[in-house]
């Protein structure tokens, strides 16, 4: 019991140095010019697969925090993007017991549906508060980045770190597992 | 239901952004100052070395620049001695003028540490801070060649530069030599549109824009770009600035411009109320003497 403790404390641990880490790439200032097409937004696409594949090893605070941190360093309007992601986040929450089952491609098309979701209510929001935000083709451009790099993310940040989905046998009929 | 909760506290926070701007800005500045001059020690190394990974990929390339480099260093020395010479020169002259440089047009420089980390923001972190080197809000920012952008957000060690190409950024500019004043609109595009110009068709490509210090925000004078015709039609400007290696940047100390106080001296303070009330006596002019 004890070493599960550690073991979901240090995998918990893991997903914070991952999203620091991320953070740290996108910090660097290499290429400052404007004009560059926006790239993939990995920290929603590491919280959602994590989410989906081991939902215990990102509870709801650790998601919040990494993403308000996230949402400070990179000149977001504080607070919009973390409530939207943990909205994200407890959906899939929610659905990862049936997902494991499903096949990639349905998962993937879900987990699209929500970053679809995610992105367009940010822009609304925004867009209703009167913020200036981008406009739209650049934000199209990074949605679609973003839904196209979904099975890397999961390969490198999840299959990668020994992270997969809860096989059959691995847990007992009240979900802890053996 | 911890979940509904805490999204509502998360929409809180963007309601209090958005309302109340500037505190809530200090407050990212001082967590960015808590967070990024403490990574510097591996920031730096990190895109010195990508820098590096870049030029081992052209070897021939590297040998090339730095035969270039040495020329060019040779012709420096050169200028340097001339500058030298110059400087003595100026020296002499003003102590015969009598005239005092406005100690307030210093410079600090700083080192870029960090990138906005968003593709939509333009802004670069600077290791210069509020404590150490006395840093404030709206400062102009230029890189040697041209503006570069302004302070937007200071923390103890570390603060902001807005650049002229993020799509916040405004800045009323003088074009030369017809002398119209354009304000300077960043669209997050490489060449920032021209605004507000009277006459355009007194403009022509290839006309030196300045920054004008309308407003005493910024310093006038300060070399921003040449106007240039863009595909779209609008009048763009290519700035001297070398955005794509911005290293050091050179903040200018420029104090705000002096405001004309309202004229408080000429109507003096009310004279408290007789609590006496006055007789025929005190209203009779005083008898003058002799």
């Amino acid at each position: 019991m004890a070493d599960r403790a550690t073991g979901l404390l240090g995998y918990r641990v893991l997903f914070a140095a991952l999203a620091a880490a991320v953070a740290f790439v996108q910090l660097l200032p290499l290429n400052l010019g404007p004009g560059k097409l926006p790239g993939p937004d990995v920290l929603m696409l590491l919280a959602f697969s994590w989410v989906i594949m081991r939902p215990d090893y990102v509870p709801v605070a650790l998601i919040a925090a990494v993403f308000f941190l996230a949402d400070l360093l990179f000149m977001r309007p504080i607070g919009l993007w973390t409530a939207l992601v943990v909205l994200g986040t407890e959906f899939l929450r929610a659905r990862s017991f049936t997902l494991r089952d499903t096949p990639f491609l349905l998962e993937w098309l879900l987990v699209a549906g929500v970053i679809t979701a995610v992105f367009l209510a940010n822009s609304l929001i925004l867009g209703l508060f009167a913020v200036t935000q981008a406009g739209f083709g650049l934000t199209l451009i990074g949605l679609v980045a973003t839904i196209l790099a979904y099975p890397l993310v999961v390969i490198l940040a999840g299959r990668a770190v020994g992270l997969k989905k809860i096989v059959p046998g691995e847990v007992d009929r009240l979900g802890h597992r053996q | 239901m911890a979940v509904g909760g805490l999204v509502l506290v998360l929409l809180a926070v963007f309601l209090l952004w958005r309302i109340d701007s500037p505190r809530a800005e200090r407050f990212r500045a001082q967590i960015v100052d808590t967070i990024v001059p403490n990574l510097e020690w591996a920031l730096v190394p990190v895109t010195e070395a990508v820098d590096l990974v870049r030029g081992f990929q052209s070897y021939a390339a590297l040998q090339r620049q730095n035969r270039e480099l040495r020329d060019e260093l040779q012709r420096m020395k050169a200028w340097k001695e001339a500058a030298l010479q110059l400087e003595q020169e100026n020296a002499k002259l003003l102590d015969l003028n009598k005239v005092r440089l406005d100690p307030a047009l210093t410079v600090v420089t700083g080192q870029v540490i960090a990138d906005s980390g968003s593709p939509f923001r333009q802004s670069v972190l600077l290791n210069v801070g509020a404590a150490r080197d006395g840093i404030k809000d709206g400062w102009a920012v230029t890189d040697g060649l041209g503006l570069v952008g302004r302070i937007s957000g200071v923390g103890r060690n570390s603060s902001r530069v807005l650049l002229l190409t993020d799509s916040a950024s405004r800045v009323p500019v003088t074009i030369q030599p017809s002398g119209q004043r354009s304000l300077l609109t960043g669209d997050n595009t490489a060449l920032p549109i021209l605004d507000f110009i009277e006459a355009p068709e007194e403009v022509r490509p290839g006309d030196r824009v300045v920054s004008s210090g309308d407003g005493g925000v910024f310093p006038a004078g300060l070399l921003v770009g040449n106007v240039v015709l863009a595909r779209d039609g609008r009048l763009r400007l290519r700035l001297t600035a070398d955005y794509e290696r911005l290293e050091f940047l050179r903040v200018l100390r420029n104090q705000p411009g002096e405001t004309i106080a309202p004229p408080e001296g000429l109507v003096g303070p009310l004279l408290p109320a007789p609590s006496v009330a006055l007789t025929e006596e005190d209203l009779q002019p005083e008898p003058a003497d002799g």
